[in-house]
């Protein structure tokens, strides 16, 4: 079936620029313990908020060996504050999820040895980070189109979503990524929304559920009906806790389903930080 | 529309949000990150040289344990220096050229701006251009409409003028016909009147000859007295010279001049006439008797019978041929011209020789009676014309005329002569001198008056014969055939009595009969004659018409 192109107005693809586009200044400072032969000075770096971290630490990762004896060197790792820090996870989410109101850069620790084997998982090559990137996009399509516009793809254009992200490419990742972003009109939006709901302190990684963006009499729901359908606490209690999206805080009455067009990440899902208000 | 409010109102919180995270987390580092990273390349790049040169200075201490002196050591040392500066001095060569370069390229970039800048106004210029032709176009186009309704209005104007004028050229049509028409009718009712006038005035004089007729008829049966005074109203001739006693039969009182004209057709008799050529023939006034003269120097008298010319007589006394005959007004004497240059005179009752005229010198080739019957005139081939008087019977006048005298005619004051020299002469009788003289194209042959002696014809050798109003003294008409030839110097033509018809004899023998009114040929009578026609002569009745010929043969004609 041939789905309209939903018309993205001049502001919606400004949007998506700069969704692509977001930066995290970060410092990664060596950890203390680490042997090193001299001094390691802190290395400094914008992270891209789409990306991940093990596909971007390649310079950080020489960086840091210049001053770290060979034998010493295991798989990298990095921590935040004595947080393990998911590679799998966007580094938007995760500086959304650990340092949203701290002071700038973000400080991150480099670890080489003693890798946390129940925390993380192993990255030995790129290719695990793109068979985790394209394993994202198919789950998120499979709830937006039952899977039909990403099994319609050609293994080619799965690799041109795969190259977008990995060399920093917008009009490359997004001439095939628009095609993952259409429905049609009469339903009115995806059958169901691909989104994950991240909060600090849960005992569950994430909440993920089946939330339709059209309501059965038609109506077009908003940010705040997924949350009072999910997270009702942050509806309200809306001075203790901050809903995050790429480092913003939408207005609840943004529909979801422009939310899931427009600022989901490169893996096509909406990834929502729940994290307690700053109270200055 | 509030749907889109609330919708702009998200988004562009979203947007604005978005802006305020790039300039807090991005921008804000982005630039010291950036030059951060440059000093820690340096940093690693001269810890790296520093150490390739400790190790350089160790080696080359330790090779210089064996060799001798510092100051090779320095002087190498210097040289890498120098080598150091050139290098230096280079790369700030280098750097000023691109710098110049830089300022070049910038130049370039401002002039192609100004160009820019430059083209834009054009640009403008050339718009504001357009903008004002097209005004003025659009002032042409409404002008161009405001004419056109102008012109369309005339062109209504003019269309129904034109309708107006065809509709009063029909009516003017109309109105032409009908007037045309009224006049029409009126001219015929006009016509019918004069019609009828005239049949009216014809009717009046019909029964005025009847009544003539009737006092003729009863006059002539009167015991008639010795003096026969004739009551001849229609006359103005006088008797005279009636010493002789006339019978009623051998008078032949001269009928009116309204004669029953009838167009001979066919030839009633043809007959010899004399023994040779026959000359001249005539009529008596009375229609009965009819005389021909002939080169056998007789005169033959016949009378006209039944459509029968039965002789009569024979005049004779003549030495030569006679060339003209005439009879007197009242019929009772006969006068004859002849070759042997003398003119005779018989009386008719009793056919004796009374008078000879002597004294010409040549032919004498017509004799005439003046009207008053006292004298006679005379014209000869000696180109005299000589007036008698019957009592004295001697010559009174003799006038000289120039030209050999073929034929004459005479009215109460003149004398008109035809002449060899193609001229008719008018001669006044009391004054004896020309009056007038006409000059035709050929040689005068005939002369003939009608009865009421105000025309003339004339016959000339050029085959015309022509009638000459003696009003005018002009050539009223002139007729002609294809077939007429004038036969003979003496061809005699003569009117009919009323003056309508006008015949004349041809070379050929043929006699044709033209209408004086339509100027026409009526007749060409072709039956009787063998050779040149001489002289015709018509009777005074109008019925017959007797023709002579050179072959010694007459033909009487009548319409029977």
């Amino acid at each position: 079936m041939t789905l309209p192109t939903p018309i993205i107005m001049a502001d919606d693809k400004d949007v998506l620029r700069d969704v692509w586009f977001g930066r995290i200044p970060t410092c990664f400072m060596l950890y203390p313990d680490e042997v090193t032969e001299r001094e390691a000075e802190p290395f400094y770096l914008l992270l891209p908020r789409v990306s991940y971290l093990t596909l971007v630490t390649d310079k950080v990762k020489k960086h840091f060996l210049k001053v770290v004896k060979a034998e010493d060197v295991e798989e990298m790792w990095f921590e935040y504050e004595g947080t393990p820090l998911k590679w799998h996870y966007p580094i938007g989410v995760l500086f959304d999820l650990h340092a949203s109101n701290t002071a700038l850069p973000w400080s991150v620790t480099v670890h080489f040895k003693d890798f946390p084997e129940r925390d993380l998982l192993h990255c030995p090559s790129s290719s695990v980070i793109e068979a985790h990137f394209m394993s994202s996009i198919k789950e998120a399509d499979a709830l937006k189109h039952k899977g039909q516009v990403i099994n319609d793809m050609q293994k080619k254009d799965h690799k041109q979503l795969w190259m977008g992200l990995q060399n920093d490419k917008f009009d490359q990742f997004w001439a095939m990524n628009r095609k993952l972003m259409e429905y049609p009109t009469e339903e009115g939006g995806f059958r169901y929304i691909p989104f994950r709901i991240y909060q600090t302190l849960s005992d569950r990684p994430f909440i993920q559920k089946l939330f339709r963006p059209v309501s059965p009499e038609g109506h077009v729901l908003t940010l705040g009906d997924l949350l009072k359908e999910m997270v009702p606490a942050a509806i309200y209690e809306p001075k203790k806790y901050q809903v995050v999206i790429h480092g913003i805080e939408p207005l609840l009455e943004t529909p979801i389903q422009w939310l899931s067009e427009h600022l989901s990440h490169p893996d096509n899902f909406l990834h929502i930080c729940i994290v307690p208000a700053p109270n200055d | 529309m509030a749907g889109r409010r609330v919708e702009c109102t998200w988004k562009r919180h979203v947007a604005e949000q978005l802006k305020q995270r790039d300039r807090v987390q991005r921008q804000a580092f982005e630039e010291i990150i950036h030059q951060y990273n440059r000093l820690l390349e340096k940093s690693d790049l001269q810890a790296v040289l520093s150490e390739r040169l400790q190790t350089e200075k160790y080696e080359l201490q330790d090779r210089h344990d064996v060799s001798p002196g510092a100051e090779s050591l320095q002087q190498e040392m210097a040289q890498i220096r120098i080598r150091h500066q050139e290098e230096l001095t280079e790369l700030h060569k280098k750097r000023g050229e691109l710098a110049q370069s830089v300022i070049e390229l910038n130049n370039q970039i401002q002039q192609k701006d100004k160009e820019i800048q430059s083209n834009e106004a054009k640009m403008l210029e050339y718009q504001q251009q357009i903008a004002q032709l097209e005004g003025e176009c659009r002032d042409l186009r409404s002008s161009l409409a405001d004419l056109e309704r102008a012109n369309q209005t005339l062109r209504d104007e003019y269309d129904a003028l034109q309708i107006t004028f065809s509709a009063l050229e029909e009516k003017l049509r109309k109105t032409t016909e009908d007037n045309q028409e009224l006049v029409t009718r009126w001219m015929a009712e006009k016509a019918q009147e004069a019609n009828r006038l005239n049949a009216e005035n014809e009717k009046d004089c019909r029964r005025r000859q009847a009544k003539l007729q009737k006092e003729l008829a009863d006059a002539a049966k009167e015991p008639l007295p010795i003096e026969p005074d004739g009551v001849c109203v229609c006359f103005r001739r006088r008797r005279s010279l009636n010493s002789h006693g006339t019978s009623p039969e051998s008078a032949d009182a001269p009928t009116g001049v309204c004669a029953e004209v009838r167009v001979p057709s066919t030839a009633l008799h043809v007959f010899d006439a004399h023994d040779g050529e026959v000359n001249a023939v005539r009529f008596s006034p009375g229609s009965r008797l009819l005389a021909t003269g002939g080169m056998d120097r007789r005169v033959k008298l016949w009378e006209v019978v039944a459509g029968h010319c039965e002789p009569k007589g024979a005049l004779t006394g003549s030495n030569a041929g006679i060339t003209s005959i005439e009879f007197d007004s009242a019929g009772s004497y006969l006068l004859a011209a002849s070759n042997d240059f003398a003119s005779r005179i018989w009386t008719m009752d009793d056919y004796r020789l009374r008078h000879t005229l002597t004294g010409h010198s040549g032919k004498v080739l017509s004799a005439r009676f003046l009207l008053d019957n006292a004298r006679i005139v005379s014209g000869s081939y000696d180109r005299t014309l000589k007036l008698w008087d019957l009592r004295s019977k001697v010559c009174m006048k003799t006038v000289f005329a120039g030209s050999s005298c073929n034929d004459i005619v005479c009215t109460e004051q003149c004398v008109m002569s035809g002449h060899f020299d193609k001229k008719v002469r008018f001669w006044d009788i009391r004054s004896e001198s020309i009056v007038c003289e006409l000059e035709l194209l050929g040689r005068v042959t005939s002369l003939d008056l009608n009865h009421d002696r105000t025309e003339l014809l004339t016959c000339s050798r050029d085959d015309l014969v022509k009638i000459i109003d003696l009003r005018n003294n002009a050539v009223r008409q002139t007729f002609s055939a294809q077939g007429f030839k004038c036969g003979s110097d003496f061809t005699r033509v003569t009117f009919s009595p009323d003056g309508s018809y006008v015949a004349a004899g041809s070379a050929d023998g043929v006699l044709y009969v033209w209408n004086v009114l339509t100027g026409k040929l009526d007749k060409t009578l072709d039956k009787g004659h063998s050779s040149a026609i001489n002289s015709v002569s018509w009777s005074p009745s109008g019925t017959y018409v007797v023709s002579v010929e050179k072959g010694s043969r007459a033909v009487l004609w009548s319409d029977m």
